[in-house]
């Protein structure tokens, strides 16, 4: 598992690839900040950290589909698959290894993002514990779109594909919630209540003010395993219907 | 060794690989012979463990593939079909990686790297990328990575394809160094190779295994019908005759009109080959037939190969023979009695 993680973080910081995605995300994430502080002027506007992790989540429907597009459609199109499934691992070690290396590179993209508290902190007032827990809900939030990617990553063997298709999930995932309040679905409160239970947004909510909730904790940690099991069971099948 | 049993390959309704058993004994090259589509490769990844067989069970040193496979899997090193390198990679890393993946200790792998790139010859690549080297140095890189860790038994799936002739000897005389201390299972088209190297041979066509023997036993089955090449000069149904009538001969399998006045006779023997040589050439000679070239064809591992294969496609007659080269010749003015009391005169 190791060597497989070692070799993913190979791929992405041996190459300009990471570095890219960090400095976007630092290009996003400034901006952001910027136009935060822009609008502290007027006095409808409450700035918070939190408000600018919000505004950046949105980013992340292009972001982390690029993280996670090669993770196995790259394997598949290069025949480097073989190697892998021939070797002594089994294919959940696979699949853990490479979920950490993507997790690694997405701490390395928000590493540069801390900055901004920091200074902050120096010259002002930072909330601290609001802020720790944003960056939990945040983190978990990445780490939920990481494996939903990976996911549609071993489906094939296009890496554009599977970042479009990665695309259009998370954005169905980020506005699942807006879509059950339309007029229309809550009509079915069934209907509603089901669609309302995939939505993370309303539990970021609860971490970006400062809450840690278990149920919030199980929800997006429940996502990541159903969706990397699904990984898992992906990746069996495909061997096979091979032919 | 390898214990193959019955193994089965489906492909939605489409039988790929069917019922086919086999061993690999310790220290043995076993070469694996067959059309394109027979199942090699199927097979192949079959027994590496990359595909789930659909019935059956390999065995690698007592290890059920299916059952744990990751213990049965730390004995083989498997070349596919193509190379499976990481073209982003180096080489070096690329090697560094794979002996991360095989379970190789740390303290080991730097010589087993150097160890392999030598075997190789890759050491002064060592540095580059994947993507930048030549086909023959992916299928390079691609062995060495099957050699990492000094697995009991390698698959090679076509190991020399794409290799310029003095790799192909490189990478032959490696296989069979490896003897020594390995088993080795060896596909290849190419049937010269595979009866330079090998000690058995397994043929397979269709999924279907056709033969399972040493290379000498393969071609002693062919039979005691070696084959002649005679290419005469003018009259040649003449010839016809007296090589049809001379003791010995089975039979002509082919004639062919080569220029203006040159026929040759591809014909099978029944008895010794020098023997029947040496009686058509003086019973020609007799009748003043001018013969332009004569020699025998000994048994290989291509005729078995063809045979086994083209099984089913029927025999040719002597009339249907003539056909192909341009008609029916006179009827024969030849009497039988003339050739008689001329055996064994030269």
């Amino acid at each position: 598992m190791l060597s497989i993680y070692k070799k993913e973080l190979q791929s992405f910081f041996y190459t300009p690839f990471a570095y890219i995605l960090a400095a976007l995300f630092m290009f996003l994430f400034t901006y952001m900040f910027n136009t935060g502080i822009g609008d502290m002027e007027s006095n409808v506007y409450e700035f918070s950290f939190a408000g600018i992790f919000y505004n950046v989540i949105f980013y992340f429907i292009f972001l982390v589909p690029i993280i996670t597009m090669r993770t196995f459609a790259d394997e598949r199109k290069f025949g480097t698959e073989v190697l892998l499934m021939t070797s002594p691992v089994n294919v959940a070690q696979i699949v853990l290894g490479k979920f950490l290396a993507n997790i690694t590179v997405f701490l390395f993209m928000i590493l540069g993002s801390t900055l901004f508290p920091i200074v902050t902190a120096i010259k002002g007032e930072v909330v601290v514990s609001q802020l720790v827990c944003a960056y939990i809900g945040f983190f978990c939030w990445g780490a939920m779109y990481i494996a939903i990617g990976m996911l549609i990553s071993s489906f094939t063997e296009n890496s554009i594909i599977a970042a479009i298709v990665g695309e259009i999930v998370m954005f169905a995932f980020l506005f699942v919630d807006d879509f059950a309040q339309t007029g229309f679905i809550a009509q079915y409160p069934k209907l509603h209540s089901a669609l309302y239970a995939f939505a993370a947004q309303p539990r970021f909510e609860y971490f970006s003010q400062g809450f840690i909730r278990l149920s919030d904790i199980v929800f997006f940690a429940s996502a990541i395993i159903v969706a990397l099991v699904w990984n898992y069971i992906s990746l069996e099948k495909r061997r096979w219907n091979k032919g | 060794m390898i214990t193959i049993d019955k193994l089965t390959k489906f492909y939605g309704n489409n039988l790929a690989v069917n019922n086919i058993s086999f061993t690999i004994n310790d220290n043995e090259i076993l070469g694996f012979l067959g059309p394109n589509g027979a199942g090699k490769s199927t097979t192949m990844n079959m027994i590496s463990g990359f595909l789930p067989m659909s019935g059956g069970s390999v065995e690698i040193c007592g290890v059920d593939v299916s059952k744990d496979p990751v213990k049965a899997k730390s004995n083989i090193g498997y070349l596919p079909e193509i190379p499976p390198v990481y073209p982003d990679m180096r080489v070096r890393e690329y090697l560094s990686f794979c002996a991360g993946l095989k379970r190789i200790p740390y303290g080991k792998r730097s010589d087993e790297i150097e160890r392999v790139m030598k075997l190789l010859n890759i050491t002064d690549v060592q540095k580059k990328l994947i993507k930048n080297l030549s086909k023959g140095y992916k299928q390079r890189v691609g062995f060495a990575q099957a050699l990492l860790g000094d697995p009991k038994f390698l698959i090679l799936d076509e190991p020399t394809v794409g290799l310029d002739p003095n790799q192909v000897m490189e990478v032959r005389n490696i296989i069979k160094s490896l003897k020594k201390d390995h088993s080795v299972i060896f596909s290849s088209h190419i049937l010269s190779e595979v009866s330079e190297v090998c000690d058995r041979v397994v043929i397979i066509n269709k999924g279907v295994i056709k033969a399972i023997d040493t290379i000498e036993n393969l071609e002693a089955s062919v039979g005691g019908s070696t084959i002649l090449h005679i290419k005469i000069k003018g009259d040649r149904s003449r010839a016809a005759a007296v090589i049809e009538n001379t003791q010995g001969v089975a039979e002509i399998t082919a004639i062919d009109a080569e220029g203006n006045d040159f026929f040759a006779f591809t014909v099978s023997t029944k008895d010794d080959a020098d023997t029947v040589r040496s009686a058509i050439m003086s019973e020609l000679l007799a009748r003043k037939i001018q013969i332009t070239e004569i020699f025998t064809e000994k048994p290989n591992l291509e005729s078995v190969f063809t045979r086994l294969i083209n099984s089913e496609s029927e025999k040719k007659g002597i009339d249907a023979l003539w056909d192909e080269v341009g008609g029916q010749p006179s009827p024969l003015e030849l009497n039988k009695d003339d050739f008689d009391g001329k055996e064994g005169e030269e």
